[in-house]
């Protein structure tokens, strides 16, 4: 297999990868930078455990060309708690208790990272919108929904 | 996964001599929603492909332009691109409304509306929207350029008919500025699946009365249409449920005339026309139910 070199910026921090040319970039964020919180869950792009942040939208990395990734600013679940300090969309859901296994928690992270970025005052309907592509199979999505709202609250002040 | 190489072209002349060299060997790679999954699942159509191009550079696949009697929408333009364009809003609000029920955000941000229509499936989210839009695809070669009907892009499910150098840049629809859209999709449930069937109309009425129509059901047919029958039916009359009632009616046997009595006939049938139905009073502003 041949070997190229992709050079992008994973979690802000610029970084040169030598990646197999057709491999996913789920596996090269997992395998070969190895940060292991992006999840695969379905592997085709629905269930969103995969999700991570590419310039500032969300992605299944699980069905992205990691090859197509050059130059991009990726944000992976690691990229989200800052000097030890947690995200406020991290704490949120430590607080309202909002996950179980934790299986599909980054991928919820992420795209209530991305909602918040964009517009830091969603209604409950666009967090829902904004969290359809990612799939909970223990707690459900109650808890989930209240604390994106919360976190929301966090977001406004900045 | 199957072992391909990656190209990456700089410009659309680059593209084209690759597929010019290459063939079938090689597959555009826009948003890889549906070709990643494919390439994952072994897919036959894809078993002869040894090279993925990576579209993403080439200008001319990029941005909508809004023309005197058209707009022209690059094929790279994302779903989320679409959904959220003021002037698509605007002009083609049904588009706007289809692409935004396609997949999850995530797939909306990376799937596009060419690598939609180019995946050549019949339950494609945004189909029936382009074809009510008369969507004419601009295909290139190194041997020229042509212009293709969306809705006769389609050799059959799966299969476009391009030749092998050749690669879709940009999609031209209809402008109807002043006519009264609606888009309505039916699928397994409410988030991320695809169409079991919709509908795309437009009607453009003067003075209360229909004086054109476009009637596009989707995923009814082999390769997809617009039904002129319903459409004559309703231009000239004035909206109504009753009216609209016979649209469907006049939908479901083109259904029928087409794809014959299927196992799942029993079922399309009085859905398809409850679609047609609603979406048309919907578009005139009528009670739905």
């Amino acid at each position: 297999m041949k070997k190229i070199t992709l050079e992008c910026f994973l979690n802000e921090e610029p970084v040169s990868l030598e990646i197999d040319e057709n491999a996913r970039l789920l596996d090269v964020i997992r395998d070969v930078a190895g940060l292991t919180g992006t999840k695969e869950g379905c592997g085709v792009g629905e269930c969103g455990a995969c999700t991570v942040i590419v310039d500032g939208e969300t992605v299944d990395s699980c069905i992205v060309l990691a090859a197509s990734m050059q130059g991009k600013h990726i944000t992976t679940v690691e990229g989200l708690s800052k000097n030890g300090e947690l995200d406020p969309i991290q704490q949120a859901v430590l607080d309202h208790h909002a996950l179980q296994c934790g299986f599909c928690t980054p991928g919820f992270l992420m795209s209530a990272k991305a909602l918040l970025d964009k517009k830091p005052d969603p209604t409950r309907d666009e967090i829902k919108m904004a969290i359809a592509g990612n799939l909970c199979r223990c707690t459900g999505y109650q808890q989930l929904v209240e604390a994106f709202e919360d976190a929301a609250k966090e977001y406004q002040k900045r | 996964m199957q072992r391909l190489s990656y190209l990456k072209p700089q410009t659309l002349e680059e593209a084209l001599g690759y597929l010019n060299e290459y063939g079938e060997k090689v597959k555009p790679y826009a948003g890889g929603t549906d070709l990643m999954v494919q390439l994952r699942e072994h897919t036959s159509k894809l078993k002869d492909v040894e090279y993925l191009m990576d579209v993403q550079y080439l200008p001319e696949l990029r941005g909508i332009e809004v023309k005197d009697d058209c707009i022209s929408i690059g094929c790279m333009t994302s779903h989320t691109e679409v959904n959220e364009s003021p002037v698509l809003r605007e002009h083609v609000p049904f588009l706007s409304i289809a692409s935004s029920t396609v997949g999850s955000t995530q797939v909306r941000n990376k799937g596009t509306v060419g690598g939609n229509i180019c995946n050549a499936s019949p339950a494609a989210d945004t189909l029936s929207p382009f074809v009510a839009l008369n969507a004419r695809l601009t295909v290139v070669s190194v041997d020229g350029t042509r212009e293709v009907l969306v809705k006769e892009a389609m050799e059959k499910a799966g299969k476009l008919k391009f030749a092998p150098n050749e690669m879709a840049t940009r999609i031209t629809i209809d402008r109807l500025d002043g006519w009264h859209t609606a888009f309505i999709k039916l699928g397994r449930r409410k988030a991320l699946a695809i169409s079991r069937m919709n509908c795309a109309v437009a009607l453009k009425l003067e003075d209360g009365v229909i004086a054109d129509a476009r009637i596009a059901p989707g995923c009814v047919f082999a390769t997809p249409d617009r039904v002129e029958k319903a459409e004559e039916l309703v231009k000239g009359q004035k909206p109504s449920a009753e009216l609209f009632e016979k649209a469907g009616l006049a939908v479901s046997e083109e259904m029928i005339a087409r794809t014959g009595i299927r196992w799942s006939t029993e079922y399309k049938k009085p859905v398809i026309e409850a679609l047609i139905q609603r979406a048309l009073c919907r578009a005139a502003g009528l009670p739905e139910d």
